[in-house]
């Protein structure tokens, strides 16, 4: 065994640091979100959206996450809703059909619990975002990655003029999101 | 004897039909209002105050029940037996037209916020072609509560003005005078 400790030398030099890039199953995938409309919460999704996820499973707070979502596929709850937040004076669709997310650092909290920071782009609008996030180890391999992330609508110049009254629809958007990672 | 009914019961009588009238006007402006945010405030008041006489029925009948005169006094049978039947139909439907309208509510996936801040629990999950079911059935109902609004209004300018028997007067009682 006069190997041995060479073996392990290797293992300390060289940790397995490649970052994976993971599939998604998006048919188990869901990005939706909470807005109160008169006080009433309303919810909604995405239809499409597209995640890259990249990072290794051993330490995921090295990984990069970018999430680009199909603005016309927006389900708002109701169809009058889904007609008028297509409009330039919300989501302005389309001049800007694609609202994204790119990851720029992810903490770990601790039992697999994370912070993922980065930028919310919505109408060309860079905005720092912060999401909570947790990486749940699927039986058949994989992870579902869920959290929460809160945005303002104004930040974005989404729903202005007329709609600005944040006592009608409110200013706090809540975002939930699951998405099933694949090896 | 007493000519006229107990003070609560005039106030909710009255009460009643004026949230009725602001419901059904708010209700028919909606119907070819385009999306905007004063849709949505009307929607809203259209609710909290459909939600009020729904609430305030069943007190409305309670004081109803409570009350000692007797309204037969000077009807021929076949006249209790029709204002019976009226009087039924209208508290029936002063309870299924806000209740239809809260099923269609919960069925279109919009819960009620009452005036804003109570949450009214979801009678139906969210499902759109029950929530067309409902939308036609509150409809329906409104309309029958309003036709039946106005008969009841024409039997009580009946008995006011042509037999003059002060049955109107027993609800409004600043009428007596006429009587």
């Amino acid at each position: 065994m006069k190997w041995l400790p060479h073996l392990l030398l290797l293992a300390t030099l060289a940790p397995p640091a490649w970052a994976q890039d993971w599939k998604v199953d998006y048919g188990k995938s869901e990005i939706r979100f909470v807005i109160k409309q008169m006080n009433v919460p309303v919810e909604g999704g995405f239809k499409r959206f597209n995640v890259q996820a990249k990072f290794d499973a051993a330490r995921p707070e090295q990984g990069q996450f970018r999430v680009d979502v199909d603005l016309s596929g927006i389900d708002t709850g109701s169809e009058e809703g889904d007609g008028e937040v297509k409009r330039p004076a919300w989501l302005d669709v389309a001049k800007h059909p694609k609202a994204s997310f790119v990851s720029k650092s992810i903490r770990g909290n601790g039992a697999g619990r994370y912070t993922v920071t980065g930028d919310m782009i919505v109408k060309g609008r860079p905005r720092p975002l912060s999401a909570s996030m947790v990486l749940t180890p699927q039986r058949a391999g994989g992870w579902l990655a869920s959290g929460r992330f809160a945005l303002k609508r104004s930040d974005f110049d989404i729903g202005g003029g007329e709609w600005a009254d944040p006592s009608v629809v409110a200013n706090d958007i809540d975002g939930r999101f699951n998405i099933l990672l694949l090896p | 004897m007493r000519e006229r009914y107990g003070v609560p019961l005039i106030v909710m009588h009255w009460l009643i039909l004026l949230l009725i009238i602001a419901a059904y006007v708010m209700g028919t402006i909606l119907e070819d209002m385009a999306f905007s945010p004063a849709k949505l405030r009307l929607y809203a008041w259209h609710k909290w105050v459909g939600m009020l006489v729904l609430f305030l029925v069943p007190l409305r009948i309670g004081l109803r029940l409570a009350e000692s005169l007797d309204h037969r006094r000077g009807l021929t049978p076949f006249e209790v037996r029709v204002s019976a039947i009226v009087h039924g139909l209208l508290y029936l439907l002063l309870i299924a037209a806000p209740m239809l309208g809260w099923l269609h509510s919960s069925a279109e996936g919009f819960p009620v916020v009452w005036f804003g801040v109570l949450p009214l629990p979801d009678l139906v999950g969210k499902d759109k072609i029950l929530a067309e079911t409902f939308k036609e059935l509150h409809e329906g109902s409104v309309n029958l509560l309003v036709t039946l609004v106005a008969v009841h209004a024409a039997a009580a300018l009946y008995h006011h003005h042509v037999r003059r028997d002060g049955v109107l007067a027993r609800m409004a009682p600043w009428l007596r005078s006429k009587s």
